[in-house]
């Protein structure tokens, strides 16, 4: 099975805090992985070095076979890694659709003076990222508000955009931040299918951040367990909850 | 009288324009008062001079150098003081220190390079007058009128309808999240201060065709702001309402009351703005106006 994506013994210090200790992981092509673990476990610095918003201090990542470590953000949005936020950051004051086109335009190979003519070439470019766009609000339900503003959205199709922009990169590699965050019962149940959906119609890797254990049981084949910097657990869902060092993080007061 | 003097009032307003959208770019994008910009107008006015009356350059591309001139300044700003300031995380208050720095020494040197003196452009539009009915336009006045609202529209465009604007729209909405979604920041934070010095040049060689050009030209910067703050910091259309509404001001100030009152409502109609609407006309950001 093909490896998307590979981090090896991944380290991250802040000041003299190990945010991250010895990370590694292996996601396989088609994958749902799970990142969980106590707050301030460094879950959401593990994405930091993967997109390039950090550099780790030591250790590799490798995306498809390439070395990415340190390589800055907007390269590695380039190469194919699309991410969610924990705190929704979108384009607020910008239309829905406008949201998605930033991230649907990267490879165009197009200069200035030909976007201010609108040349044949750059107007036949803009039509095809406008229906890619309008293809991607499709899949999460949004067409029929494109023209809104992002923020006017309701707080779960905000999520819902986030996911869609993230796909406008095409990535191979799909990172989503506690997507289920402040989601009830039937919302996390909702988000499950549309997150399987998205991984067959698209055949995209995912490695996700999830509190709800419901949802992580149902989406997840692998789950990586981390407590302050430090993985603790790998196994399947079913697995990990029955090992000790994971009850005793949870139930520890580690927060 | 009147017509004639709102026509003045507009073309000011105009060369106002083309440096309050510069100035609300930058601080839409960095959220910081660039308080270099009036400068770097000025040296786009002193580029043009310099070569065309020392290199004897034709004027119209003595212009185009002072345009470049101000551009190349504007873009070393950003890349040389605060882009370093801004990848150290510090404070946006540093960036406008920086800025204050870079205007003091730049009007400074062109003190000591220039001497105090006002100095003129070897070409000169025609003094003349047309008249249309009983009302008489100065050929400069509408010259520079449509000089501006050509660049204006251009910018808007551009700002609203291209890929580019799309880019610095999205970094002035959530810089981050357009990090991570592929846009290169920082070479669209370069562009828009090309762009911006640019603007700023036409406004310096403008500027300098109708007051003369010196050292200390650059305060016009300050109209800038004001204007920017008027129409609500970081909207380019609000920069473009603020400052041709501050142009017609000064101008009908000028005409009917005290042209040493001008300032006085200049900065009377900022403060009651601030009082009534401190988002300014088309802002939406109330916080932070330094």
């Amino acid at each position: 099975m093909a490896v998307v994506l590979e981090m090896k013994n991944v380290e991250k210090h802040f000041g003299g805090v190990r945010a991250i200790d010895d990370f590694s992981v292996t996601l396989d092509q088609g994958k749902i992985h799970g990142l969980i673990g106590p707050n301030g476990a460094g879950k959401t610095t593990i994405f930091n070095n993967i997109t390039g918003i950090y550099a780790p201090n030591a250790g590799k990542i490798i995306f498809n076979g390439q070395d990415i470590t340190g390589t800055p953000p907007h390269r590695v949005a380039q190469l194919g890694i699309g991410r969610t936020f924990q705190n929704i950051r979108l384009f607020s004051n910008l239309p829905v659709l406008d949201n998605v086109i930033i991230a649907s335009n990267l490879d165009a190979t197009y200069n200035l003076p030909q976007a201010f003519f609108k040349t044949a070439k750059y107007r036949e470019r803009e039509k095809y990222v406008r229906e890619k766009a309008m293809n991607l609000l499709e899949v999460v339900g949004l067409s029929d508000r494109a023209g809104e503003l992002a923020n006017s959205l309701p707080y779960g199709h905000q999520r819902k955009l986030e996911i869609a922009r993230a796909m406008a990169l095409d990535p191979k590699l799909l990172l989503l931040d506690e997507p289920a965050a402040g989601m009830n019962a039937d919302e996390s149940a909702e988000l499950v299918s549309f997150v399987q959906e998205l991984r067959e119609r698209f055949a995209i890797t995912i490695l996700m951040i999830e509190h709800h254990m419901d949802v992580v049981t149902n989406l997840c084949d692998h789950v990586t367990v981390l407590n302050f910097g430090k993985t603790i657990a790998t196994g399947t869902p079913a697995e990990v909850k029955s090992n000790p060092e994971v009850i005793k993080a949870y139930l520890g007061g580690a927060d | 009288m009147f017509l004639q003097q709102l026509v003045t009032g507009v073309s000011v307003g105009g060369i106002y324009a083309l440096l309050a959208t510069g100035y609300s770019l930058i601080y839409s994008l960095l959220d910081f008062s660039n308080w270099a910009h009036g400068e770097v107008a000025m040296i786009g006015a002193y580029t043009a001079l310099v070569v065309s009356s020392t290199l004897g350059l034709p004027f119209f591309l003595a212009v185009v150098v002072g345009i470049a001139g101000a551009a190349l300044f504007s873009y070393l700003n950003e890349r040389v003081a605060y882009r370093r300031i801004r990848h150290n995380n510090s404070p946006n208050m540093f960036l406008m220190i920086a800025a204050m720095g870079l205007s003091t020494v730049y009007q400074q040197a062109a003190n000591l390079i220039f001497t105090g003196k006002y100095q003129m452009y070897d070409f000169r539009l025609p003094v003349s007058t047309i008249q249309i009915g009983n009302t008489y336009l100065g050929i400069l006045d509408m010259v520079s009128l449509v000089i501006t609202a050509v660049i204006l529209i251009g910018l808007i465009y551009l700002i609203n309808k291209t890929q580019f604007g799309l880019n610095v729209r999205a970094i002035a909405s959530n810089s981050y999240a357009a990090r991570v979604l592929g846009v290169q920041v920082d070479k669209s934070i370069a562009s828009v201060f090309l762009l911006a010095g640019g603007l700023a040049g036409v406004a310096g060689v403008l500027y300098g065709m109708k007051y003369n050009v010196f050292p200390t030209m650059g305060n016009v910067g300050l109209k800038a702001f004001i204007a920017s703050v008027i129409g609500g910091l970081g909207s380019v259309p609000g920069a473009i309402v603020g400052a041709v509404l501050l142009g017609i001001i000064e101008t009908l100030c000028t005409a009917y009351i005290n042209s040493s009152l001008r300032d006085f409502f200049s900065f009377a109609l900022l403060i009651v703005l601030l009082l009534v609407k401190p988002s300014g006309l088309f802002g939406v950001d109330v916080q932070d106006k330094a």
